[in-house]
């Protein structure tokens, strides 16, 4: 095989630089072009890169970009940073605008927490705001008697048993409190609280509710008021990590939505899905979709079940002789091949491991139909398998680093500096490592995303993406070896050795070269592989080589998984 | 039909029972025309007729309303149907139920039955045509008995 050639010299390199970005490689015409992946950038301007150009032109000015990521385009709330902006929001509008905090607190949640939102459209036209929230200027109706009818009860009852609103309508406290206690319990509405005089729009504000509730009900209150400074406002979300309890204040621009909430969880904050660079958001709803869709299970049981020929219960056979036995209460005796009732079979049919009605039947194409339906569904679910097991194996390697970090942080991190006498501080480098791997498992996981939705005909596109991904997992597999197993030598040693400095240097580099790698891959898969376009266009001639290479690249490394790298240095 | 099958109430609550008594006293002093209350010694449940207003579609037509008080009246809404056969109205199903956003999300206590029965004269008077919801087979036939108050009304036309 030709291809074996080209694969040792773009991989021969077994050092710590052996980085596909590291401009190393001279024979691949591949590396080539992407390597020098900045100087290139200006030649494909030229290409038809279609809407592409605007990222490539930004990812052009490599220094920029990385700074643009490095400062944090969002700030995590807690409890009570969120109440704190909430009063300084409603205390801006209310000294602003000269009016109570209640009636700030109802225009500012009418024009979703904006300040000057609530500023331009009362100074506009003060008269339509108020309208349209039920701020009245005075009330509406006026009363002297020293007794007034509860408009609910309609009990006769003396004046200071009666409130109102800012309209005047009379209604008693017992009454108040049952109707406002009502709209709490009905949900959020309750933040638009109207006097209960259907022909009046007054606005009940938090003042009566605090004035004439119980106070689980004033909480209540309280919590949709927070909820809703949250909610309703654009430049907020909440943290959907389950019991976190923090909210996130986002502001636009950088095009790259991942956030880190403080409870350590990261999360897409334009689809609020976990952090899924460098897929885009509608990818991962497929995805996420795919994999809990009933359609992968209808996809499952066409492939690998029949029905049973009288109940139509779909049946799986893993093992065993074609004479079938369906499940009580049915208890159908068939035959797994032609489906026909087992009392027709025996010897002459073939015996119990062959089918002669079914070997005729089918020369005839008499089963054609369904059988290929079967193949198909075998097929397209073979392949979502293949992706959703590496999926969720580069989730679950995730979910393990963590808890690494975490017992390394707690635990491992004293030790380790008591026997090599050196500060934790400057033994960050080992944190460091674990959480690049937690990062890179989070990227490597959202790759198979990726491959499963490249499309098949993209030939070239493919074979780029799959050899970028071997290289990606066989890096990540040296970090992650070196952080976990080669650092156990040192948890037992007895005191400080020249070894463990060799250590750090080789975990530091490592850390590093991945970092730097997965940095470059994520923008390279971000901007849909741009450059193989410009490539295959330049290069027709190579072509055929180059597939050759990328094939046993791809079927060697994604054949054994995670160890894809280690194994094809072996082959070398 | 589905009135007979609607779940079985809570007794009244005080301020419940209180309430009624007031608004059946006021009714007896000052009927709202064209609304008869069948006099009953069941307070939870009115059974009222009402009579078409002259000049209009429903001119010297009866119907039947059912009135049917929950536990925390006002404070909750009735549920108000008309007995079957119900009048021919774009807004009211066969099976009696009534398409009125005060019956259900826009409820205030301060509303009583005679108000609710002002307002549903209004929208039989206003009708210009006698014809059945353009949905009502298919709204009755998944209705089941259950009660109006249990569906997700969508007030669509406040013309009519």
């Amino acid at each position: 095989m030709d291809s074996e050639d080209d694969m040792m010299d773009a991989n021969d390199v077994e050092s710590v630089d052996d980085d596909f970005y590291s401009g190393e490689m001279d024979a691949d015409c591949y590396s080539d072009d992407y390597g020098d992946y900045d100087d290139d950038v200006d030649e494909d301007d030229d290409d038809d890169s279609g809407p592409d150009y605007d990222f490539m032109a930004e990812a052009a000015d490599d220094s920029d970009v990385v700074a643009a990521r490095s400062q944090l385009s969002y700030t995590v709330l807690k409890e009570e940073d969120i109440r704190q902006r909430q009063e300084d929001d409603i205390t801006k509008v209310s000294t602003v605008l000269s009016i109570p905090r209640e009636a700030a607190c109802i225009l500012l949640r009418r024009y979703n927490w904006s300040v000057s939102k609530v500023h331009d459209e009362w100074f506009a036209d003060e008269e339509a705001v108020r309208k349209s929230v039920g701020l009245l200027d005075g009330p509406v109706v006026r009363f002297s008697d020293a007794e007034l009818v509860c408009g609910i009860c309609f009990d006769t009852l003396p004046r200071d048993r009666i409130a109102s609103a800012a309209c005047g309508h009379p209604f008693c406290k017992q009454c108040w409190s049952g109707y406002i206690s009502t709209t709490i319990n009905d949900g959020p509405g309750c933040l638009t609280l109207k006097c209960p005089d259907p022909s009046c729009q007054a606005a009940v504000g938090q003042d009566m509710v605090n004035a004439l509730t119980s106070s689980e009900d004033r909480e209540k209150y309280a919590r949709y008021l927070r909820r809703s400074y949250i909610e309703d406002n654009r430049k907020t979300k909440w943290c959907p990590a389950p019991g976190c309890e923090y909210a996130v204040d986002f502001v636009a621009g950088g095009g790259n939505f991942d956030v880190a909430c403080l409870c350590s969880y990261s999360f897409c904050w334009n689809c609020t899905e976990e952090a899924h660079r460098p897929v885009d958001c509608g990818t991962v709803e497929k995805w996420i979709l795919k994999n809990s869709a009933e359609s992968e299970n209808m996809n499952w049981i066409l492939a690998n079940s029949k029905p049973c020929p009288k109940c139509k219960r779909p049946i799986e056979k893993n093992q065993g002789c074609m004479h079938m036995t369906c499940t009580p209460p049915c208890k159908f005796e068939f035959c797994w091949l032609c489906l026909g009732a087992w009392s027709d079979h025996g010897e002459r049919t073939g015996g119990f491991y062959a089918c002669n009605r079914y070997e005729a039947a089918k020369q005839e194409g008499v089963y054609d139909e369904a059988e290929r339906r079967r193949e198909m569904a075998k097929n397209s679910l073979e392949k979502y398998t293949h992706y959703y097991e590496r999926w969720a194996s580069n989730q679950s390697s995730r979910q393990k680093a963590l808890s690494d970090l975490h017992q390394m942080q707690t635990v491992h991190l004293e030790k380790l500096s008591d026997i090599h006498c050196t500060p934790e501080s400057q033994l960050k480098f080992i944190t460091e490592a674990w959480l690049q791997i937690v990062e890179c498992r989070r990227v490597l996981k959202w790759t198979y995303a990726y491959g499963y939705y490249l499309p098949e005909h993209e030939q070239a596109k493919r074979q780029f993406f799959e050899y970028l991904q071997g290289e990606a997992e066989s890096g990540l597999e040296r970090l992650h070896q070196c952080a976990e197993k080669e650092l156990q030598q040192f948890l037992t040693a007895e005191g400080p050795s020249k070894e463990f400095d060799d250590f750090r240097t080789k975990l530091a580099g490592l850390t590093s070269v991945t970092k730097n790698y997965f940095e470059n891959l994520v923008r390279a898969l971000e901007n849909g592989l741009a450059d193989v376009d410009s490539h295959a266009a330049c290069s027709k001639g190579t072509s055929a080589k180059v597939t050759g290479i990328c094939k046993a690249r791809a079927t060697k490394g994604k054949g054994n998984g995670k160890s894809g790298g280690s194994s094809r240095n072996g082959d070398d | 039909m589905t009135s007979s099958s609607a779940p079985s109430r809570k007794a009244l609550s005080k301020i419940a029972c209180n309430r009624l008594q007031k608004e059946l006293a006021e009714w007896q002093l000052n009927p709202p025309s064209g609304f008869k209350h069948r006099v009953t010694d069941n307070l939870q449940k009115w059974v009222i007729d009402v009579i078409g207003a002259p000049g209009t579609l429903y001119a010297n037509e009866t119907y039947q309303l059912q009135v049917e008080f929950p536990e925390h009246y006002p404070m909750e809404a009735p549920q108000v149907i008309f007995v079957p056969p119900a009048p021919m109205h774009p807004h009211i199903y066969s099976n009696g139920h009534i398409c009125l956003d005060i019956l259900y999300d826009s409820w205030s206590p301060a509303m009583t039955v005679s108000s609710i029965c002002i307002s549903i004269l209004s929208m039989l008077s206003s009708a210009t045509v006698k014809q059945r919801p353009a949905d009502n087979d298919r709204y009755v036939k998944n209705c089941h008995g259950r009660s109006p108050k249990e569906t997700r009304w969508w007030f669509h036309d406040d013309k009519v």
